[in-house]
């Protein structure tokens, strides 16, 4: 297929490679170097998407970043992406896109009838009716209004592409590879500064690409051409392109990303889609340039009618006409430039310049060209549905409020243009306080408040001498402040055309009693009667008009239509720009796609997985694993068919029978070493710790300040200065912490030192009545009689020529002992164990058995201990000193905590002996009260007894130690289960402890 | 991001710490007497300026330190970083 | 006042909409006024609506620093639910839950509310039987609860990360009538009601200062001048402690940032609001199609409106962990909120030690869906000088008594969710 619009002998693009794509599913060509928007321009495609509310044909009014109407879904299955701006995507071989938000077609849109009912849906309509009948707006209205929502479909499969991360430091970073950026980053990097350079576009040179002008008696872009390679050569620059820097955050951090792989025609399997950059920068130099501005009169947004400014672009960069009947239509200089362009192309426009006869060099060019211009006119209104076909053109009335006559004029095109807006996003994200300049009329960035310089168009400077002048001084100076090498670099001459100001009008009068859409933001449908509506109802705040009419709020953000929103209110309200103020402006810059921020942690790699250096022994003995925080422990062992709840029967049942191992090498460990480590212990347990001897361990339990229990564990005095705590696996981390505070903040005249050793040991707890048979075979050298190594003992000695620690310590309420040797060797002795302990019977058990040996024995985990309770709700209360002082102690003391009636720890037993009660579950007297039915406690934590054979629960009871042997129900309405139980003790299982101490 | 400068480190990214709040606090002298009132101020009243703050912060990614940060609350400028000992000025 | 109708729509539609009222006055501050509510959140207009409606005190004026709607009830992620477990919070919650199936209705303003359920998604068998104690409390204090084993959540949200997940999906606690509402509308509902029954809405002036005398409030000093009274409430969350300093108070909170963000418009798949619960993500779609996501407080205490980029990276990580395919949206906008986050996680709604003078703040994460409930407390404990019954357990000494109402058992750690 030929392209219609294609010039033969301009732009960038390469011609030898020609690219096929689908739009529509119609098949087109283009060359390599388009955009999809280019290349559907130069087959002559205007009409692309519809936009959000009315559903109106729209086309493209942009050429980058600013576009608010050409969105396409792009590809299809796992891989297909949203609201793509047609103007930024390159082009490559067999890229699929489609029109969104538009059925059955873009031609033919249902969607189009709220267009012709239009007056129906001003501005903030729904908040005014479908409120009745009540209930109608979840069941009816919104379920309509969410069909209509949204622009393009998500996927609904993961990503199959990756996203990599990468973190730099520079001396200076500069944004926009303009003149301005290029000046900057030539002078700083030529003055030895460690330079980055980010270009959002495929391209380098920013205007320079398509304005007339010299640098150094080269064309602009030559000695665009000439810096970028001067500067890939430095080797302390690092240039990119496809990169956009999308927010400034605190203390000089950027974050930028970089479009790596949608681009190349035959990526790698492994190339990263988005490459994100944190950029640390000791100073930023904003070149970020400026926005064209539209112009805001009737029925503006047909397809056809797009900024000068991107005319140009496409005419010079891709050779493209975006049509061969043009109307400039403009308020200011920079426009003419565009006529030029097409009248260069063989294309004759007609200008139309609001302004009165003015008669300035480059009207002089025009007139010179045979360039119709009308001035003191402006556009009415519209024609053509679904692309432009006519203008209804009028002369302006002295004060412009109306037009002196009104005529339609054909074209194919309008290029409007409304002067500059400075893109001062990232100068104004650093904190940069904006000011308006009312010679630029927009607002540009005043007082840095970080070490942020904003230079060039982004500034409001629009004369290249100047822009050349402060990008060369500024890269010169700022460098200096970090390098101090005094290397400044001369500024070259330049040569370019002259542009006066601007006229202060952007929104043209309606014609006597027309009303037509005067559109403001394009994708959201908001137009001028939207914001007198808002204003009319008292929403005056900037801030109340954007949210009440949503301007601004599309996924351009409002780039080309916040100015002409604030303009309106300014008009309106009868105050000036700077009164009105702006809106914040935050990161992003452009929409991210959130897997770049997100990086490689997902999936299995969300997390890190912590495994103990058994993990493998585990995994070939069906060990089926629990996560336990980041720790992967076998939850039980399966056998043939078992389920959970079988299996820990008979783990547990074997532990109080004959002998079980259980990894417990992620419990928390924490290395205490120096001369005042049982002063520490003694402040943040709450038993005494001086007293402890040498070789002795002892259970503690540590409070946080306002008395809540903390932590429990067993610590353990393996010399005079030298103690080995273990907290639980779920709050080590927060133990050290806990520790490393008070040492150094609170007490640092304590000399201690602590280190976590949670790695350094690999652990396993050998439990039952033949632990210490087993634990004889493992050491046969030392003695591990009941006198030498009592409840509570600690000796090391050598297990087969591996250095290890035993203490003998209890969780299961059996004769048990813990073994600690070092990780490498953790699996030499899990197998030891294994295989010593054979004919005793040993059996691995996991987690779930674990629970059950501790549940019935009444000790206290992770779900008694969880962040709301005090020590006596646990009857720890024997473990608080009544002589020393710790953490939390005085907390104690209140009202609440003194209450007698508080909830205590108790046991539950099922009246019926068979029913498990679902943790979780309450307690009340009578199940069948009604709502709200008080409660008396919660069961935390249930097992099947394996000792008594039914099954036993935990529970915090509010008068607990009252209550034993009262009848209650467990009830749990989520499951339906109302149980009669029992209150019995927590000790269900060997109340005196002797089995430990055996 | 901030970037914090460690008092034994140096300059590190935010990412490398943990908070620690209020560090005007004062923990009262373990086995002296304090009111009700002055322990409930220690252990739920803060100090909550907008504005300058200073702040305890934890080098939990690095060399484990507790330290001091006097940091503006309303621009995140921090004015200065010093050892828990140290005065800040 | 006029009515807000789909009749009164397509009337005014016929003039061109030229015809519609102003939705609040713009008054001019009189020299006295029974009662002074600072702050124009959400909190501050819904408890002066109260203070007209239900206690016929009208001559009451709400003074806001910026423009009304601008703080937390127009920067929040607009999630209502009574999905508690302790009774302070189940019944003050529910009871909110109740008034807003009826906001609509009361305030002649459609806020949207869109009871589309609220799911807590766990993780592993010993959170599933965290989530069953909070929503069999839930259940016996007659709030709405079930629980989803995996098979129910597959067909609800099919593109959650069911197979190469780190933290399997195990099933979730959901809150059937928990879901959403617009939070401009509230704001600007109330508003419009409560000017028109009197109330001044009074923008751009900022409390400088109190008048205190013997004990008692006598009035404030603003920017627009000295304004007379003898009761005051405070609505000011987020900014409590600073309001509170220069009455040489201090409070049980601390100020913190928290993000949210949206995601670019998409057709909505998704009907739910869903909460990770190996992490502390949360995602609903709005009626426009965005994907709105929050997280974590960036973690320490910041009165700046804006957030870092770690912390949402921390968030969209979560939120990837969950719904594998938000990958290839892409963030649109993203803001950031300052959090009264109390000592314990819930609120303050009493008396002070000033007469006439009371304290609405510490709202932590969840202020929003407070805001009738809170409103209408607030609004008793003012025109009664005593607490409802609904905020009774809400009282600025439970700290010191200990009577502590902590749904995540974090204690003073404020920043730590």
């Amino acid at each position: 297929m030929s392209q219609k619009y294609r010039l033969n002998n301009i732009g960038y693009i390469n011609r030898n490679k020609k690219i096929s794509f689908s739009f529509n599913k119609k098949r087109y060509f283009g060359y390599e170097g388009d955009t999809l928007a280019s290349a559907l321009l130069a087959n002559g495609v205007h009409l692309v998407g519809r936009s959000f509310k009315y559903h109106r044909p729209r086309g493209f009014l942009g050429s980058g970043v600013d576009e608010p109407n050409a969105k396409v879904q792009l590809n299809k299955g796992p891989k297909t992406e949203p609201n793509i701006s047609a103007t930024e995507i390159e082009l490559v071989e067999g890229l699929e896109a489609t029109s969104q938000n538009c059925w059955p077609s873009v031609f033919f849109d249902i969607g189009a009838i709220n267009n012709f009912l239009n007056k129906f849906f001003p501005a903030g309509f729904y908040y005014k009716t479908f409120m009745w009948p009540k209930n109608f707006w979840y069941r009816i209205y919104e379920p309509i209004i969410r069909k209509a929502a949204g622009l393009g479909v998500a996927p609904l499969k993961p990503d199959p592409d990756r996203y990599e991360h990468k973190y730099e430091h520079c001396d200076v970073l500069v944004v926009g590879s303009g003149p301005s950026g290029l000046a900057s980053s030539l002078a700083a990097a030529k003055n030895g500064a460690k330079v980055i350079l980010a270009e959002d576009k495929p391209r380098f040179g920013g205007s320079l690409l398509v304005d007339e002008v010299t640098i150094g008696n080269k064309k602009g872009k030559e000695w665009s051409d000439e810096v970028i390679t001067e500067l890939k050569s430095m080797p302390n620059v690092i240039v990119k392109n496809r990169s956009q820097v999308f927010g400034y955050y605190d203390h000089n951090m950027m974050v930028m990303f970089e479009r790596v792989k949608d681009h190349l025609q035959n990526p790698k399997k492994y190339t990263p889609r988005q490459r994100l950059w944190y950029i640390r920068a000791k100073e930023t130099i904003i070149c970020t340039g400026s926005i064209e501005r539209p112009l805001v009169f009737g029925n503006n947004d047909r397809p056809g009618i797009m900024l000068a400014s991107a005319a140009k672009e496409y005419i010079k960069l891709y050779g493209v006409l975006i049509g061969k009947k043009p109307i400039i239509f403009t308020n200011n200089d920079s426009a003419y430039d565009t006529a030029i362009e097409f009248k260069k192309n063989g294309v004759s426009p007609l200008i139309i310049d609001t302004r009165k006869e003015v008669n300035n060099p480059i009207i002089k060019e025009a007139i010179s060209l045979n360039i119709e211009i009308k001035f003191n006119h402006g556009i009415a209104n519209t024609k053509g549905y679904r692309k432009i076909k006519s203008a209804i053109i009028g002369n302006f009335n002295d004060d412009k409020s109306g037009y002196e006559n009104l005529k339609e004029i054909s074209c194919d095109c309008i290029c409007v243009s409304g002067s500059w807006t400075p893109t001062v996003h990232l100068s104004s994200q650093s904190g940069n306080k904006l000011k308006y300049n009312e010679n630029v009329d927009a607002f540009i960035p005043h007082q840095s408040r970080q070490n942020e310089t904003t230079l060039g168009s982004a500034k409001g400077t629009f004369t290249l001498k100047k822009v050349l002048d402060d990008g060369f001084k500024e890269g010169f100076q700022l460098s200096n402040k970090i390098t101090n090498k005094n290397v400044e670099i001369k500024v070259p001459n330049s040569n370019e055309k002259n542009y006066k100001e601007h006229e202060k009008l952007w929104c043209m009068p309606l014609p006597k009693n027309k009303e037509y859409k005067r559109f403001v933001d394009f994708q959201n449908d908001v137009a001028v009667s939207d914001i007198e509506l808002a204003l009319r109802e008292g929403f005056r705040s900037i801030e109340h008009v954007k949210r009440y009419t949503t301007l601004g709020m599309a996924t351009d953000q409002g780039k080309t239509s916040n100015l002409n929103g604030l303009q309106l209110v300014s008009n309106i309200e009868k105050k000036v720009v700077p009164e009105v103020g702006h809106t914040t402006f935050r990161p992003p810059y452009t929409s991210v796609t959130i897997g770049t921020i997100v990086g490689r942690e997902v999936g299995k790699h969300y997390r890190p997985t912590r495994k103990s250096p058994m993990h493998e022994w585990h995994k070939k003995n069906n060990a089926i694993f629990v996560d336990a925080g980041l720790w992967l422990r076998p939850r039980y062992y399966k056998k043939n068919n078992e389920n959970l709840l079988q299996a820990s029967i008979r783990e547990a049942a074997n532990v109080r029978k004959n002998v079980g191992v259980c990894d417990v090498t992620s419990l928390g460990k924490i290395d205490i070493k120096g001369p005042d480590s049982a002063e520490l212990l003694n402040r943040v347990y709450t038993n005494a710790w001086l007293k402890l001897p040498i070789g002795k361990s002892r259970y503690g339990v540590m409070l946080r300040e306002d008395g809540i229990v903390f932590d429990d564990g067993t610590t353990t005095r393996i010399s005079e200065n030298h103690f080995h705590m273990t907290t639980t696996t779920a709050q080590a981390v927060n133990v050290l912490s806990h520790l490393e505070y008070y040492l150094q903040v609170v007490w640092p005249e304590l000399d201690v030192n602590v280190i976590s050793s949670t790695e350094e040991w690999a652990g396993a707890a050998i439990a039952g009545p033949n632990s210490r048979n087993l634990l004889g075979r493992l050491f046969p050298n030392i003695d591990v009689s009941n006198d030498k190594l009592p409840f509570m003992g600690y000796k090391e000695a050598d297990l087969f020529g591996v250095p290890s620690r035993i203490f003998r310590i209890s969780f299961s309420g059996e004769l048990a002992y813990e073994i600690n040797v070092g990780s490498s060797y953790g699996n030499f002795m899990w197998e030891k164990i294994i295989e010593l302990g054979k004919d005793l019977k040993i059996q691995p058990y996991g987690t779930e058995a674990l629970s059950t040996l501790r549940i019935e024995m009444g000790h206290v985990a992770g779900s008694e201990i969880d962040g709301r309770v005090i020590a006596s709700d646990l009857s720890l209360d024997g473990m608080l000193s009544k002589k020393k002082d710790f953490v939390g102690k005085r907390s104690l003391n209140r009202e609440a905590f003194l209450n007698t009636k508080r909830e205590k720890i108790v046991g539950l037993v099922p009246l019926d002996k068979k029913s498990m009660i679902p943790e979780g579950s309450h307690l009340v007297e009578n199940y069948k009260a009604p709502l709200p039915n008080p409660k008396l406690g919660h069961v935390s934590a249930s097992c099947w007894s394996v000792e008594y054979d039914n099954p036993f629960s935990l529970a915090i009871l509010k008068d607990g130690k009252n209550m034993i042997g009262k009848n209650l129900y467990a009830v749990s309405p989520l499951k339906n289960t109302n149980i009669e139980v029992e209150v019995v003790s927590s000790h269900y299982v060997d109340p005196k402890g002797e089995r430990v101490r055996s | 991001m901030l970037e914090i400068k460690c008092p034994y480190c140096g300059k590190r990214s935010q990412i490398e710490f943990s908070y620690g709040g209020d560090a005007k606090l004062e923990r009262p002298k373990l086995g002296t007497e304090v009111s009700d009132s002055e322990w409930n101020e220690f252990v739920y009243y803060r100090n909550n300026p907008r504005g300058e703050h200073l702040e305890l912060w934890h080098h939990i990614s690095g060399c484990r330190q507790w330290f001091k940060v006097f940091r503006n609350t309303a621009t995140h400028e921090i004015l200065s970083t010093s050892k828990i000992d140290e005065k800040i000025k | 006042m006029q009515k807000y109708s789909i009749f009164n729509l397509i009337k005014n539609s016929f003039s061109n909409h030229q015809n519609w009222d102003v939705a609040w006055r713009d008054p001019q501050p009189k020299k006295e006024y029974d009662v002074i509510i600072v702050g124009g959140g959400g909190h501050g207009l819904a408890t002066a609506f109260y203070l007209a409606k239900e206690h016929g005190i009208s001559n009451v004026a709400i003074l806001e620093k910026g423009w009304i709607g601008g703080g937390n009830v127009g920067r929040n992620t607009t999630i209502l639910r009574s999905n508690y477990m302790w009774d302070a919070n189940g019944i003050f919650y529910e009871h909110g839950m109740k008034m807003w199936e009826n906001l609509s209705q009361e305030l002649n303003y459609n806020v949207m509310y869109s009871p589309r359920g609220i799911i807590n998604l766990a993780h592993s068998d010993a959170q599933l039987n965290a989530y069953a104690r909070r929503g069999n409390s839930m259940r016996l204090n007659g709030i709405d609860a079930v629980m989803l084993n995996k098979e129910d959540l597959k067909k609800m949200i099919p593109f959650a990360d069911f197979s190469s997940a780190r933290f399997p999906i195990f099933g979730g606690l959901m809150q059937p009538r928990g879901g959403t509402a617009r939070h401009d509308a509230v704001a600007w509902g109330y508003a419009r009601q409560a000017d028109s029954m009197g109330v001044d809405i009074i923008q751009h002036c900022e409390v400088l200062g109190f008048d205190i005398k013997n004990g008692k409030v006598a009035g404030v000093q603003t920017s627009r001048g000295e304004i007379k009274t003898k009761k005051i409430g405070l609505c000011v969350a987020g900014s409590s402690s600073i309001l509170a300093s220069k009455l040489n108070m201090k409070l049980p909170i601390e100020s913190h940032v928290l993000q949210a963000c949206v995601s670019e418009p998409v057709k909505p798949f998704l009907d739910h609001v869903v909460t990770f619960g190996a992490g502390h993500f949360y995602c609903s779609q709005s009626d426009k199609g965005e994907m709105v996501m929050g997280g974590d407080l960036d973690g320490y205490n910041s009165y700046a409106q804006r957030g870092n980029l770690p912390t949402l990276q921390h968030v969209l990580t979560e939120g990837v962990a969950m719904f594998p395919n938000l990958s290839r949206l892409k963030m649109l906008r993203t803001w950031g909120g300052i959090m009264d986050m109390s000592m314990d996680g819930s609120p303050i709604i009493d008396k002070t030690h000033i007469q006439g003078l009371y304290l609405n703040c510490g709202w932590c994460y969840g202020g929003f869906k407070a805001t009738p409930v809170s409103g209408l407390t607030f609004a008793y404990t003012i025109a009664q000088d005593r607490p409802h019954e609904l905020n009774s357990k809400f009282r600025l000494d439970r700290f010191q008594k200990g009577y502590l109402i902590d749904e995540k058992g974090v204690g003073t750690k404020t920043w730590i969710g």
